[in-house]
C-alpha cells in the first residue's frame, strides 16, 4: 500500500527536490564522463591529431594526469568543474566558460521568441477545439498538430525556406547576425520552432479542455445559471489550463534540441552551432560542458514546474507532492 | 413520515406533460424519456423512483433544459407556473437555472469547481442574480452556510471542497441550489454517494428547509428506504415511462403495478428473517471455527486503520461486518486474506496459524479463504473468457486440465449461469452476473471461508436480492462460512446469524443478528439503526 | 463486437486510414527496394541532374541525381530500407527495455521502483538530442550505435507509461482475485496485466517509430547518423543543403518522403486511440 509521505511543508519538500536535483546532476556527470574519457588513448589522439607518435601521446597523457585511475581523474574533474574550471575548447581555442555563456544568451533569445510565439497560439487553439468538441474547428486543430508533430525541424526549415527564401524571396535564408542584430532574421528560425511544440501545446489543451467539460462541477455552473461564456471564462479555464501551463514549462527542455537543428540548418551562432562543432570535433571538454548546462536547465525547469503546478492546483498537497516527485 | 405541513396550493409550481427525450442512435431503446407526465406543488416532495437505466436522470436534464450530451428533448411540454420551458432561449434559462428552479446532484465534491474557494462559489449565486454589493454577498453567503447548519461558517467559506467531507460538501451544494429561495429544487440521487448516518442528516435538513421556505422538490432515487422517509408522492419509472404516481403511504403498502410490487419485494428488510425461517443445515460440526482473528491490526504511521479486531466465524454460518466508509472494515477483508500485511495479531484458518505463511506454502493454502469483490466490472480480466479465468482458478487449487474443464462447468450450473457463458468475455455480462462469475471463481478453490467485501452495493436491488438467496443457498449446500463486509444494516439483516459493529477501526459491538437489530447496546449502533431511511415502512 | 473487428472498423476512418496507407506504401518500398529501384544507389553517374532529366543511355532520372551523380529515387528507396529496419530495431528494443524495467517497477513499487525511476529521470534530464550526440561522439557513428542511441532516448518514456498502467492495473480486483488464489507473480505480469496495456501501448509503438525515424533522419541531418556512403534520407539532406538554393530537390525530396512516413505512423497511431477510448467507453 502507499505510504504516507512526511513531507508536508515547503522548506522540506524544497530540500528533498534540490538533494535530488544534485544526486541526478552528480550522476549525469560521472556517466557524461565515463563515457567520453574512459578510453584515454581516444583522448589524445582527439587533442593531438591523428598523426601524433605514440610517444607524444604518451608523453601528452603523462602530462595531463591521464594515467592515473579513473575515479581520482572524475572526481579532480568535478571538482574543477563544480569552480567554474570547464577547460580549454580543443577547436576554438578558448576558455570554455567564456566560450558557453554568450552563445548561451543567443540561444536563450531564441528560444523566448519562440516561447512568445508558442504559448498564445497552442493555448488560444486548444482552448478553441475543446469548447467546440467534434466540431469542424476541432478536426482541424487536431489534424494541424499531428501534421506539424510529424514533421522534424530539419524538414519544417526545408519547407519553410523553400518557400519563403527560394520561391517567394522574402526572408534571408540564413540568421548569422554577422552585422548587428536583425529581427527579420529570427522569424524563420522562430516560425520553425513554433510549428511542431504549438501544435503539442494545442493537442494537450484540447485534451485538458475536453475532460474538464464534461465534469461534473461544470454541469453545476451552467445549472447555477451562468452563461456559456461565464462557465468558460471562470470556471473551465482555470481548471483546464493547469496542465497545459506546466507542459509549456517542461518545453524549455525539448526547445533545446530543437534548438540545436535550427540554429545549424540557419547558421545562427548560438548554443547549438557550439555543441554542433563541439561535436564534429570531438571537443571534449566543450562536449561535457554544454552537457551539464543542458541537463541542469531541464533539472530546474522540472523543479519549476512542479512548483508551479503545485501553485495553482490547490488539491494537489505537498504532501502528494512529495510521494510523487520522486517517480515522475 | 413526510406529512405536509403547510396547507398545499391547488395549482402545480412545474407541470410536466408528454415529454419525450431521444437516445442517440446506437442505444439500447430509442426513448431516454417516453411521453412523461407530472405535476408538482409547492411545499410537496415528489420522489421519483426506478432502477439505473430507467431514464430518472434523464428526465431531470431535460426539466432543467440540459440534457446529457446526446439526448435530445423531442416532444411535450414543461412548465415553470405559467411559463413554457422547453424551446426556450439559452439566455432566457440562464435567467431562470439558479434563481426559480435548482438543483442538487450525485457526487457533492466532484460537483464543486476544485480550484475556486466554497464560499466564492456560493456568492456567485448572488452574482448572477442578484444586485448586492459584495459585502452584502459575503454576508449572505455566510448566513447561508449557518442556516445549512455547518459549524465555523468563515473557515467552511474559505475552504476548497477537496478540503471538506462529501456530506459538508453536499450541504454547500444545497446552500448554493436554495440561496435565491427557488420555486423547485430538483434533487438526483443527492444521498447516494454518503454514509448512512450523513444520509439521514441531509434528508432531516431538506424537510426542515421545505417546511419553512414552501420548496417544490423532485427528488430522484433509487433507495426505497429514502422514498419512505420523506416522500409525499411517488412515482415509479421503468424504460423510460412512468408505471404509478400516487400517494407515498399508498404506493408503498398498495403498490398496483406488478413492477412497484417486484421492486417493493426486492428491498431487503430490516428486520431479520426468523431463526427457522432460514434454511440452515445444522451440520454435524456446525460448531467448529473455520476461522479465528484475535487483536488484528493495521497501522499507517499513527493511524490505526485496523485496532484490536478479534471474532471467529463457525461453519456454515454468516457474520456481517457492518460500518460507514473509513471505518476499517475493507481493510480487515485485505488483511484477512494477506492482500495487506498487519501490523499486530493473529488469524487462524482451520485452527493453523494464517498469518505466518509465505511464499509456496501461503500459495498452497489460501485456497481455504476466497474473497469476491464489490465492483463487478474491476474484478473480471476483460480480456480473458469466463471458462478460462474459473480454469485456472481450479487448476491453482490442484485439478488437472481436464478436472478444471469439467469443474468449470459444474460451478457454473451451481451460481445459475448458462454453460455458454465460458466461451465468453466479461463484457457480454450485467452487474448480477459478474458477481456470480466471481462466485464461481472463488468457489473453484472449495473455500471454506468467503469473504464478501462489499460485493452487493454496486447492484440494484433486485440484482441484490438474487445473489443474495444465491449465498443462503451455497452456505447450505456447502456448509460455507461467510464473511460479509457491508455498509447496508438491510442486507446484513437478511442473510447474518451474527453482526458486528466496526467504528473507528474497533468493533464496538458484536451479536446474533436479531439481537443487534432489536436490542442494540452501543450507542453507535443505535445511530446506525435511527438512521436507516423508511425504518419501519420498508 | 470482438476485439480484432474494432480495430479493423477504425482504419474506416479517413485519416486513420490514410495513415494505414502511407505506412504500408513506405513498408512495401523498403522490402521491394531492390526491385523498385531504377539504379544502384552507390553508382555515381552525372551530377546534379534535374528532376525528369534524361541521361545519355535514356534513362530518367525522375527526382534527380546528387553532387556525386547518384541518383536521387533510387536513394531515396534504399534510405526507406535503412529507415525501416533501424527504426524498428530501435523502436522493439527500447520496448524490450522499457517494458520489462515498467512492469517490475509498477508490480513491486518500494526500492525497485526507487532506483529504476531514479535511472529513468537521470536519463530523461538531457535533452534529447544533447543525449544522441554524447552517445554517439563517444561511441562512433554505425547502425548498432544509433538503435542503442534511440534505445537510450525512448526506453525511459516507454518504461513510465507501463509503470503507470501496471500501478494503475494493479489496484484492480481481478489482480487481486488473482493473487488470493495463489497466482505466481510471472504469471500475473505477462497474463493479466500486460495483455490489458497493450491498447495504450500499441498506440505509443506507432508513435514512437515515428520519433525514432526523426531521430534518425535528425542525427543524419547534424551528419552524426549512419556513415556515408549508406542510402539515409537525414544524410541526404545534410549534403545537399549547402546547394539548396539552386538544386532544392537534392532536400526537399529527402523531407518530403521522411514526413509523409512520419505522418502515416502519427495518423495510425490517433486512428487506434480513438478507437481504443470509444471501446473503452462501451465496456
Amino acid at each position: 500500500m502507499a505510504s504516507v509521505s512526511g513531507y508536508t511543508s515547503l522548506p522540506g519538500w524544497l530540500l528533498r527536490r534540490v538533494a535530488g536535483m544534485v544526486l541526478t546532476m552528480l550522476t549525469v556527470s560521472f556517466l557524461v564522463f565515463a563515457v567520453l574519457e574512459l578510453n584515454i588513448d581516444d583522448v589524445a589522439v582527439k587533442v593531438l591529431g591523428q598523426f601524433s607518435t605514440v610517444d607524444q601521446r604518451q608523453a601528452w597523457l603523462q602530462e595531463n594526469g591521464y594515467n592515473a585511475p579513473f575515479l581520482l581523474r572524475y572526481l579532480r574533474w568535478l571538482g574543477e568543474f563544480i569552480t567554474g574550471h570547464w577547460g580549454t575548447s580543443t577547436y576554438y581555442r578558448e576558455d570554455v566558460l567564456t566560450l558557453i555563456l554568450p552563445r548561451l544568451g543567443a540561444s536563450g533569445i531564441l528560444a523566448g521568441a519562440a516561447l512568445l510565439a508558442i504559448v498564445p497560439v497552442g493555448l488560444l487553439m486548444g482552448i478553441i477545439a475543446g469548447v467546440r468538441e467534434g466540431s469542424a474547428v476541432d478536426r482541424l486543430v487536431s489534424v494541424f498538430a499531428i501534421v506539424t508533430t510529424s514533421i522534424p525541424e530539419f524538414a519544417s526549415a526545408v519547407f519553410l525556406t523553400a518557400l519563403f527564401v527560394f520561391w517567394l524571396g522574402w526572408l534571408p535564408g540564413v540568421s548569422t547576425m554577422a552585422d548587428g542584430f536583425h529581427l527579420r532574421e529570427l522569424i524563420l528560425p522562430v516560425s520553425v520552432l513554433t510549428l511542431y511544440s504549438a501544435g503539442y501545446i494545442a493537442r494537450m489543451t484540447r485534451s485538458s479542455m475536453v475532460d474538464v467539460m464534461q465534469s461534473p462541477y461544470i454541469r453545476t455552473a451552467r445549472l447555477k445559471g451562468n452563461s456559456m461564456r461565464r462557465v468558460i471564462l471562470h470556471h473551465a479555464l482555470r481548471n483546464a489550463l493547469i496542465t497545459p501551463v506546466t507542459v509549456i514549462m517542461l518545453q524549455i527542455p525539448w526547445l533545446l534540441s530543437g534548438v540545436i537543428v535550427v540554429e545549424v540548418f540557419f547558421a545562427y551562432q548560438g548554443f547549438g552551432t557550439l555543441l554542433y562543432q563541439a561535436a564534429l570535433n570531438t571537443d571534449i571538454d566543450l562536449i561535457e560542458a554544454c552537457t551539464m548546462v543542458s541537463v541542469a536547465v531541464v533539472v530546474f525547469t522540472q523543479v519549476g514546474s512542479d512548483l508551479l503546478y503545485a501553485w495553482l492546483n490547490p488539491r494537489m498537497s505537498l504532501r502528494a507532492l512529495g510521494r510523487s516527485s520522486g517517480v515522475r | 413520515m413526510a406529512v405536509a405541513t403547510v396547507a398545499l396550493e391547488a395549482r402545480p409550481i412545474l407541470t410536466v406533460e408528454g415529454l419525450t427525450v431521444a437516445l442517440p442512435q446506437g442505444a439500447d431503446r430509442p426513448l431516454a424519456v417516453d411521453n412523461v407526465s407530472l405535476d408538482l406543488r409547492r411545499g410537496e416532495i415528489l420522489c421519483i423512483v426506478g432502477e439505473s437505466g430507467s431514464g430518472k436522470s434523464a428526465l431531470s436534464g431535460a426539466i432543467m433544459g440540459a440534457p446529457a450530451p446526446g439526448l435530445k428533448v423531442v416532444g411535450g411540454s414543461v412548465r415553470l407556473g405559467e411559463q413554457e420551458l422547453t424551446r426556450l432561449s439559452e439566455r432566457a434559462w440562464c435567467r431562470i437555472r439558479g434563481r426559480r428552479i435548482a438543483m442538487i446532484f450525485q457526487e457533492p465534491m466532484a460537483s464543486l469547481n476544485p480550484v475556486i474557494t466554497v464560499g466564492a462559489q456560493i456568492m456567485e449565486v448572488f452574482e448572477l442574480h442578484a444586485r448586492m454589493s459584495p459585502a452584502e454577498r459575503r454576508e449572505r453567503a455566510l448566513a447561508l452556510i449557518r442556516s445549512m447548519q455547518l459549524p465555523e461558517p468563515e473557515r467552511i467559506a474559505a475552504s476548497y471542497p477537496h478540503q471538506l467531507s462529501g456530506g459538508q460538501c453536499q450541504r454547500v451544494i444545497i446552500a448554493m441550489a436554495l440561496a435565491m429561495n427557488p420555486e423547485v429544487l430538483i434533487a438526483d440521487e443527492p444521498t447516494t454517494a454518503l454514509d448512512v448516518t450523513t444520509q439521514a442528516q441531509v434528508l432531516k435538513l431538506i424537510r426542515e428547509l421545505r417546511a419553512l421556505n414552501d420548496h417544490a422538490i423532485l427528488f430522484i432515487t433509487h433507495d426505497f428506504g429514502v422514498v419512505a422517509e420523506i416522500a409525499d408522492r411517488i412515482a415509479v419509472m421503468r424504460h423510460g415511462r412512468i408505471v404509478e404516481i400516487g400517494e407515498a403511504r399508498h404506493v408503498l403498502t398498495q403498490p398496483e403495478h406488478p413492477y412497484t410490487r417486484e421492486l417493493l419485494a426486492a428491498v431487503p428488510s430490516l428486520v431479520p428473517p426468523a431463526i427457522d425461517e432460514q434454511a440452515v443445515v445444522v451440520t454435524p460440526d456446525s460448531s467448529k471455527t473455520v476461522l479465528a482473528v484475535s487483536g488484528l491490526s493495521k497501522s499507517y504511521g499513527p493511524v490505526r486503520a485496523v485496532n484490536e479486531i478479534s471474532f471467529d466465524l463457525q461453519r456454515g454460518t454468516t457474520l456481517s461486518i457492518v460500518g460507514e466508509s473509513g471505518c476499517g472494515k475493507s481493510s480487515l477483508a485485505r488483511l484477512i486474506v494477506r492482500l495487506a500485511e498487519p501490523t499486530g495479531g493473529r488469524v487462524e484458518v482451520n485452527g493453523g496459524c494464517f498469518l505466518s505463511l509465505r511464499g509456496r506454502e501461503l500459495r498452497a493454502s489460501c485456497r481455504a479463504v476466497q474473497m469476491i469483490f464489490q465492483d463487478p466490472f474491476g474484478s473480471l480480466n476483460p480480456l480473458r473468457t469466463v471458462g478460462a479465468v474459473i480454469e485456472r482458478a481450479a487448476v491453482l487449487a490442484g485439478a488437472d486440465r481436464r478436472t478444471a474443464r469439467a469443474r468449470a462447468a459444474e460451478l457454473l450450473d451451481r451460481v445459475g449461469l448458462p454453460k455458454e457463458a465460458l466461451d465468453r468475455r466479461p463484457a457480454a455480462f450485467s452487474g448480477g452476473q459478474k458477481q456470480r462469475i466471481g462466485i464461481a471463481r472463488a468457489l473453484a478453490m472449495s473455500p471454506d471461508v468467503l469473504i464478501a467485501d462489499e460485493s452487493l452495493s454496486a447492484l440494484d436491488a433486485s440484482s441484490q436480492a438474487q445473489i443474495l438467496d444465491l449465498l443462503r443457498k451455497l452456505q447450505s449446500e456447502l456448509g460455507l462460512a461467510i464473511l460479509l463486509i457491508t455498509h447496508d444494516l438491510r442486507v446484513a439483516a437478511q442473510i447474518s446469524h451474527r453482526i458486528a459493529v466496526m467504528q473507528g477501526g474497533r468493533i464496538v459491538e458484536i451479536g446474533p443478528a436479531e439481537q443487534v437489530i432489536n436490542s442494540p447496546q452501543h450507542p453507535y449502533t443505535r445511530e446506525l439503526l435511527e438512521s436507516a431511511p423508511g425504518r419501519g415502512l420498508v | 463486437m470482438s476485439v480484432r473487428y474494432a480495430w479493423l472498423k477504425s482504419l474506416a476512418r479517413p485519416t486513420a486510414a490514410i495513415g494505414a496507407l502511407l505506412v504500408v506504401g513506405w513498408l512495401l518500398v523498403a522490402l521491394l527496394s531492390r526491385v523498385l529501384a531504377p539504379h544502384d544507389p552507390l553508382h555515381s553517374m552525372i551530377p546534379l541532374m534535374t528532376p525528369g532529366a534524361r541521361g545519355p543511355d535514356g534513362a530518367v532520372f525522375w527526382l534527380g541525381t546528387d553532387a556525386l551523380g547518384r541518383d536521387v529515387l533510387s536513394r531515396l528507396i534504399f534510405g526507406a530500407r535503412t529507415v525501416v529496419v533501424v527504426a524498428t530495431a530501435a523502436t522493439l528494443t527500447a520496448y524490450a527495455v522499457g517494458i520489462s524495467t515498467g512492469l517490475l517497477a509498477g508490480y513491486f513499487r518500494g526500492r525497485v521502483d526507487t532506483a529504476l525511476s531514479f535511472f529513468a529521470n537521470v536519463i530523461l534530464s538531457f535533452p534529447v538530442l544533447v543525449l544522441y550526440i554524447v552517445i554517439i561522439v563517444a561511441l562512433g557513428a554505425s547502425a548498432a550505435n544509433v538503435v542503442l542511441a534511440v534505445t537510450f532516448g525512448s526506453a525511459p518514456a516507454i518504461f513510465r507509461i507501463v509503470r503507470a498502467i501496471t500501478i494503475d492495473l494493479r489496484s484492480r480486483d481481478f489482480i487481486a482475485a488473482a493473487i488470493t488464489q495463489g497466482e505466481s507473480t510471472w504469471r500475473i505480469l505477462l497474463v493479466e496485466i500486460l495483455p490489458n496495456s497493450s491498447g495504450a501501448l500499441i498506440v505509443d509503438f506507432c508513435l514512437r517509430l515515428g520519433y525514432s525515424a526523426i531521430t534518425m533522419g535528425v542525427l543524419g541531418f547534424l551528419g552524426l547518423g549512419l556513415p556515408p556512403p549508406t542510402p539515409d534520407w537525414g544524410g541526404m539532406v545534410n549534403e545537399g543543403r549547402t546547394m539548396a538554393f539552386a538544386f532544392p530537390h537534392l532536400v526537399l525530396f529527402p523531407c518530403l518522403a521522411l514526413s509523409s512516413l512520419v505522418l502515416g505512423l502519427s495518423l495510425l497511431a490517433d486512428g487506434l486511440r480513438q478507437s481504443a477510448g470509444r471501446m473503452r467507453r462501451v465496456g
